[in-house]
């Protein structure tokens, strides 16, 4: 057979680039698999934010998602078009919303929602909702519904069925005639509730005349929404409001930064934007620290190839440009790998997302810009990680690059030199010397080996999070096993009865009044909650878990409130109440709460009864119920037209362990995976490296009569010895990063408690043992096969 | 310089004219043959050679380059394993041995100069040396050892403060001070100028007579032939002649 011409477009530097990079294609897919997961991070993330931020604002749009609120008593009417006239506002609703109850077969506790009116002699003009299935009630028609569709798909609901629902003390059945969704509760939830539980609450929209009458409200309102035009202040609007709305009941207006589904969609991408950052700029460091460990020792390999080159005409530039290939070569199948990943990981995880946030449709947009960046970012990394070794190769000049390098420059260790060598063997000896003299190298080495030990911290202190959460919520703080909220703030003999339901042991009351709490410019819309001085179901906890007792006056804060308001113990806060007499009054921070959903603050309830000026007024009880009881108690709650909820304890809980566990489960994973492959890449690429670095050495030492394992101790001592060095700075780093990643997703509607177990320390600094010893298995496979005459063949 | 190559076929191998005939060889190949590669790129780097080597004596292989002298060597030391024929040192097999018994071989038996030295520049000339007889059995001391090569004063000098003749010489001493049997120099004096080259010849002179060690020195310089009690000529993997020299030439004397 004839031999073809070889084609002439490969360039023979192309051709020698392939064949290295053949030689050392399990090194670099290890660098390229490192840079490939902080790349697909950074994409997943910035496509997921990209996406629901897309999402959210066209969804917004679309819908005229209102800017200001306020909820009031009961205003007319004929109020509305005072309200238009304000300046500033581009549109006024007004409506109707209350709570109900509903009976539902299948599920043993009542459910409880809140319920909208749909305008009938005038077109829906804000927060109109989007139609998923069915119609929305025709004018007119009574007893027709229309359900948000969480609620819906939880119970399996279509167009058709039939509801029973407590409307305001008035047991009333309802016909589901749509699916809607509404961008008020993108994130459906009771209001303040930082986790879903859509099968215990729902959203619903009716005919504002039948609605009205249900809440005895006909001809009246007590719900406003306002559009604010471009460039007005929307504080300017919601101080009008506030005084148009004062005689008729108004709680003060607050604009999206106070409403609840927004904030917590809002809360999320933050979080996410953080975790976008940090992460990504961890995995790529270390893959530019790899890379360049990678090159300096290819451009010293190939030194004299280098000095052929030159030799030959070619110019430093193409020289430096051939090897600046091969950290393209690696950012490159990065780069392709972490777009394909994160586009992939991205497309799947932001179905999880549907779980939390309610959209019409939540498209995947890859984010193209910001692959752009990502590879912008890598190559810079790379190239910063190559440059120097490609300069100091290409500065030779070619008749010095061509004979042997000499000797490296060695002198006793630093461990000799203070009198402990009787104490080194020859080979320990190499080893100290070996990092001595490039004490740079060694450091980086064991950095990156450090940042590998760091990585799986993170996961594991999720974990471990999630587990302290669940403890601390549900077996610390919250100890009863049910919350029962009334629709009207009842009276001591409330409370008297609802000690004396079936199955009750215990009852505890609270009180809940809605308030707004200022510190200098800062303030926060929030329920203020008064309990017992020392109650033992619902507890007030300290960062140690430990109960503190309510202070006969003031208040405890959540430690982020405080945070958020810039305020400490000892300060003195504005507390404004938005109920009965609206009272306003200075009062002191006596101490931090700690949770991690929400903001609250919480007062004794008996102080806050006297600033209500009401005696013994309940907003509900937290129980502790006999089990065997439970049917008893259940039936009579379902009875009861004055319950406005009833919170399972343990529902609440699977609800948590189903939706936000698991989602935090699945990045846990996602980040547990990328550890793994970050730790075996560096251990594995630190070992070649040594290895390479080594061969000659080795190959020696095996010629004159060491054996196999007697080299192999040499070779497994060093990189073992940068091991033992790098693991506690790793925990060390690991620590810091979950501790900054878990301090990034605290928002303040959700938070992640920082547990760094012994567990997860194990557990990293297992996964870079196991890593270890997998890499000294390799290594020890090719110190076998080390070509011991090719080796000593070779002036190096 | 092949000028006796007119020997009709590969010569007897025979003891040296130093050598009692009786004695029995350290060394004995029959049918050595060493073929790399498969195919039509196959490469018979040693064909069919019979040698026999007897404790005591130098010397010295010479022959082009791929003539098969360092395959020859490799198989001596115990670094390579022939493809056919017989190859044994005091009676024992060293062709079908396995990579532990011969890195016994190498350990106890076997000294090895190379032309490149082949240091551990992390280590000094002294612990270079001592990195042997850590794990020799009947190992001399290093400094007594270098003593030998005349370089008890550099020995503590890392390998990149020495003179290329320095750090053969610390090799040579790394190779004796196991006190083997059998000395293998391959290129010693390569990538020496000439008059660094004669020193470090001297002392493997000096370690051959003091010591009694079998000495092989591989090389392509045929000056180093007359320092030798036999001259082994290989061309083509064969050996194509064997000089016995009645005299040695002292390493000092000679000039290239």
């Amino acid at each position: 057979m004839v031999k073809k011409p070889r084609p002439r477009w490969i360039h023979p530097l192309h051709l020698k680039l392939l064949r290295d990079i053949a030689k050392m294609k399990g090194q670099m897919t290890a660098v390229s698999l490192i840079m490939a997961c902080g790349l697909a991070m950074m994409i997943l993330s910035r496509s997921l934010l990209l996406s629901l931020e897309s999402t959210r604002d066209a969804y917004y749009q679309s819908t005229r998602f209102a800017d200001v609120f306020c909820d009031l008593k009961r205003a007319p009417n004929a109020l509305r078009t005072r309200l238009s006239q304000i300046e500033g506002a581009a549109a006024v609703e007004t409506r109707v919303k209350g709570k109900l109850t509903l009976d539902l077969p299948g599920l043993s506790e009542p459910a409880d929602g809140l319920v909208h009116s749909l305008p009938e002699d005038r077109p829906q003009l804000l927060n109109r909702l989007f139609l998923r299935q069915g119609r929305l009630p025709e004018t007119g028609r009574r007893g027709e519904v229309a359900v948000g569709e969480a609620f819906a798909k939880a119970h399996g609901f279509q167009p058709g069925h039939e509801l029973s629902a407590v409307l305001h003390g008035a047991r009333q059945r309802l016909t589901i005639v749509g699916i809607v969704l509404s961008p008020e509760y993108v994130f459906e939830s009771r209001p303040g509730d930082a986790l879903p539980d859509n099968r215990r609450f729902g959203v619903f929209w009716m005919n504002e005349r039948e609605l009205a009458s249900a809440f005895q409200l006909e001809g009246a309102f007590n719900s406003v929404l306002v559009d604010v035009a471009p460039g007005h202040s929307q504080a300017a609007v919601m101080a009008d409001l506030d005084r148009l709305l004062a005689p008729y009941g108004g709680l003060v207006a607050y604009n999206r930064k106070d409403h609840a589904s927004a904030t917590r969609l809002d809360d999320e991408l933050r979080v996410m934007e953080g975790l976008s950052l940090v992460f990504p700029a961890v995995f790529l460091s270390i893959a530019a620290f790899m890379t360049s460990a990678l090159l300096t020792r290819l451009v010293r390999l190939q030194r004299e190839q280098i000095a052929q080159l030159k030799a030959l005409g070619y110019s430093s530039l193409q020289v430096g440009f051939h090897y600046l290939q091969f950290a393209l070569v690696i950012v490159a199948v990065g780069l392709v790998t972490g777009a394909i990943a994160g586009l992939w990981l991205g497309s799947n995880v932001v179905h999880f997302y549907e779980r939390f946030f309610q959209f019409p449709e939540l498209r995947f947009h890859p984010n193209l810009p910001w692959i752009g960046v990502a590879f912008f970012v890598s190559a810079a990394a790379a190239f910063l990680g190559v440059v120097a070794a490609v300069r100091q190769a290409v500065r030779l000049p070619p008749a010095e690059a061509m004979r042997p390098e000499p000797p490296a420059q060695f002198r006793a260790s630093l461990f000799e030199r203070i009198g402990l060598s009787r104490l080194a063997s020859p080979a320990f000896r190499m080893i100290l010397r070996n990092i001595e003299r490039k004490p740079w190298h060694a450091a980086f080495t064991a950095l990156g080996l450090a940042l590998a030990t760091g990585i799986p911290v993170v996961p594991g202190a999720m974990r471990d999070g999630i587990g302290f959460l669940l403890d601390f919520q549900w077996d610390l703080a919250q100890r009863q096993d049910a919350s029962l909220s009334l629709v009207e703030p009842g009276s001591a003999s409330t409370l008297n009865e609802i000690r004396h339901l079936p199955g009750v042991l215990t009852a505890e009351p609270f009180r809940t009044v809605p308030a707004r709490l200022r510190f200098g410019h800062a303030s926060r819309r929030l329920g203020i909650t008064g309990l017992p001085r020392d109650a033992l179901l619902n507890r007030v906890l300290d960062a140690r878990g430990e109960p503190i007792a309510l202070p006969p006056e003031g208040l405890l804060v959540s430690a982020k409130l405080a945070e958020v308001l810039g305020a400490r113990p000892g300060d003195r806060v504005l507390l404004e109440i938005q109920e009965g007499r609206r009272p306003r009054l200075e009062t002191v921070i006596q101490g931090l709460l700690t949770d991690y959903a929400g903001l609250s603050a919480y007062m004794e309830i008996k102080a806050l009864q006297r600033l209500m000026r009401e005696g013994g007024t309940v907003s509900g009880a937290h129980l502790a119920l006999d089990p065997a009881r439970w049917e008893a108690f259940l039936e009579r709650i379902r009875e009861s037209p004055r319950v406005a909820s009833l919170a399972v304890k343990d529902a609440v809980r699977k609800s948590f362990r189903e939706s936000t566990a698991e989602m935090i489960g699945m990045i846990q994973s996602l980040y547990f995976g990328f550890a793994v492959v970050v730790v075996f890449g560096v251990v594995y690429n630190s070992a070649r490296i040594a290895l390479s670095e080594r061969s000659r050495d080795l190959a020696t030492l095996r010629v004159i009569g060491f054996t196999h394992r007697e080299v192999l101790w040499i070779m497994v001592g060093e990189i073992a010895l940068l091991t033992v060095v790098a693991v506690p700075v790793g925990l060390a780093l690991g620590s810091l990063l979950a501790t900054l990643i878990v301090h990034t997703a605290s928002t303040e509607t959700v938070r992640m408690p920082l547990v760094l177990s012994a567990r997860t320390y194990a557990t990293a600094a297992l996964l870079v043992a196991v890593s270890a010893s997998v890499s000294c298995a390799v290594v020890s496979r090719r110190i076998r096969h080390l070509d011991l005459l090719a080796v000593l063949k070779s002036t190096e | 310089m092949f000028s006796g190559v007119a020997t009709p076929s590969t010569p007897a191998p025979g003891p040296p004219p130093s050598q009692d005939q009786s004695a029995t060889p350290l060394f004995s190949a029959r049918g050595l043959t060493k073929i790399y590669g498969s195919g039509a790129g196959q490469i018979r780097a040693l064909d069919g050679l019979d040698l026999d080597l007897y404790a005591g004596e130098l010397v010295v292989l010479l022959g082009a380059s791929g003539s098969g002298k360092s395959t020859l060597l490799n198989n001596l030391g115990g670094l390579d394993v022939p493809s056919t024929g017989s190859l044994t040192y005091q009676g024992r097999d060293l062709a079908g041995a396995d990579e532990d018994a011969l890195t016994e071989f190498r350990r106890h038996s076997v000294g090895f100069v190379f032309q490149f030295y082949n240091l551990i520049p992390s280590l000094t000339g002294r612990e270079n040396v001592a990195l042997i007889t850590d794990i020799a059995r009947d190992p001399m001391p290093p400094e007594e050892a270098l003593a030998l090569v005349d370089l008890a004063d550099r020995m503590d000098h890392f390998p990149s403060q020495m003179s290329g003749g320095e750090q053969q010489r610390v090799a040579i001493a790394r190779a004796i001070a196991k006190r083997p049997e059998v000395l293998l120099c391959d290129e010693p004096t390569g990538a020496l100028d000439v008059k660094t080259g004669i020193t470090v010849l001297e002392a493997i002179e000096h370690v051959n007579r003091t010591m009694g060690t079998l000495t092989v020195i591989i090389t392509h310089n045929a000056a180093l032939a007359e320092m030798a009690d036999r001259v082994i000529h290989l061309s083509d993997g064969r050996i194509v002649e064997i000089q016995k020299n009645a005299q040695r030439r002292p390493a000092r004397s000679l000039v290239w």
